[in-house]
């Protein structure tokens, strides 16, 4: 039997987190070194806490039950208590105990922390690719941002119309890109709980460059028409809530933004 | 690399010019040339009726619907038609958008595509 130990942290990368790193057994005997240790974390009004658990090797119901009291006077005071690290056995036995409708768990201390960025602090997450103007790489980019999109709570519907957006985007730049293909297409995706934008820059075919405006503002400036040409365009549009193209210098910048429906 | 897509064709009982064309997976900018092929190859071999099955096409962008509009129009022009069954919510919105439901024979379900062959 392995006993209990309690270590208290603040979060280097996030200090208005505590991080409280537990090792061995939590059982009955527990339950007071718990409750000792949370009354010093409310002390320091430390309101935000995860419960990293990647060394615990049995956990009680009692140190559960002990656990979910500290955790509704946190989410009382606004902050919350989280789990990380279980193993697959200790995780399944929480579960068995109706314990996932009370605590969030998270596989590890990084996704636990970057969840509180996310949930708590509200933040949005950046992500800037680049990639060959050749029509084979969009497909594995559309499908890398709606998969961001999923994984960040995005509804299916909405998933699939951001895949479409940047999949549109995407061919757009490479067919009407520069014919000697000498700069990657960049992508950058700004995604928080209320909207994301997506915005592509490449550079352009000076020969369709006359075209794509022309295309571009009839798209545009039309509410309702059957497009024969610049579908994509069209698509961008309807799927998206604010669409613009900026065709100044050598580049073409289509920025996208796709407000959160589900 | 290409996106994924399958056909798989079924006949269909009493009709020597028609096929059942199931389309499982991604239809897009990579891969219409290939479907363009095969599709074009059944309309060669006197298949001009098509109907085609998308129960499992999750993805259509507007390049692979414009193949899709490409179809209908030829098989048309050879006395065909090119129907489309079950289609997910997802891609009829796509055809939605862009304002082809009224150029694509679309139905609910194979079997009431096959009943409406001529």
């Amino acid at each position: 039997m392995k006993p209990l130990k309690i270590e208290i942290q603040k979060s280097e990368l996030r200090p208005d987190v505590s991080v409280w790193h537990f090792e061995g057994e939590l059982d009955t005997a527990s339950v007071e070194p718990i409750n000792r240790n949370f009354n010093k974390l409310l002390e320091g009004k430390q309101l935000y806490t995860i419960a990293e658990m990647s060394k615990v090797t049995h956990i009680s119901s009692s140190a559960v039950g002990e656990l979910m009291g500290c955790r509704q006077v946190l989410t009382e005071h606004g902050g919350d208590l989280v789990i990380a690290g279980l193993n697959l056995d200790i995780k399944t036995k929480l579960n068995q105990m109706g314990a996932a409708n009370i605590f969030k768990f998270h596989s590890n201390l990084r996704t636990a922390l970057n969840a509180y960025t996310w949930d708590v602090e509200k933040k949005s997450e950046n992500v800037w690719l680049s990639f060959p103007p050749e029509l084979n790489f969009v497909p594995p980019v559309r499908q890398f941002v709606s998969r961001i999109a999923r994984q960040k709570g995005y509804g299916q519907r909405d998933s699939f119309r951001v895949e479409t957006i940047v999949d549109e985007a995407c061919n757009n730049a490479v067919e009407h890109g520069a014919p000697d293909k000498s700069r990657d297409i960049e992508m950058f995706l700004k995604i928080d709980r209320a909207k994301l934008e997506i915005e592509v820059v490449n550079l352009s075919d000076p020969k369709k460059i006359d075209s794509l405006k022309a295309i571009s503002k009839s798209i545009l400036g039309t509410e309702e028409k059957k497009f024969e040409r610049g579908r994509g365009l069209a698509l961008i549009k309807m799927l998206s809530n604010d669409l613009a193209i900026d065709f100044s210098g050598k580049g073409t910048t289509v920025h996208v933004t796709k407000l959160r429906e589900e | 690399m290409e996106s994924q897509i399958e056909l798989e064709y079924e006949d269909i009982k009493g009709r020597t010019n028609a096929k059942k064309v199931k389309f499982i997976g991604d239809l897009d900018a990579t891969n219409v040339e290939t479907i363009l092929e095969k599709i074009c190859n059944l309309f060669t071999d006197g298949f001009i009726n098509i109907v085609a099955d998308f129960k499992r096409l999750r993805y259509v962008n507007s390049t692979g619907l414009g193949i899709l509009l490409h179809f209908s129009k030829s098989a048309k022009e050879k006395g065909g038609s090119f129907k489309i069954a079950n289609v997910n919510e997802n891609v009829y919105e796509i055809i939605e958008i862009i304002g082809a439901t009224s150029l694509l024979e679309i139905y609910d379900d194979v079997d009431e595509a096959v009943a409406a062959l001529q």
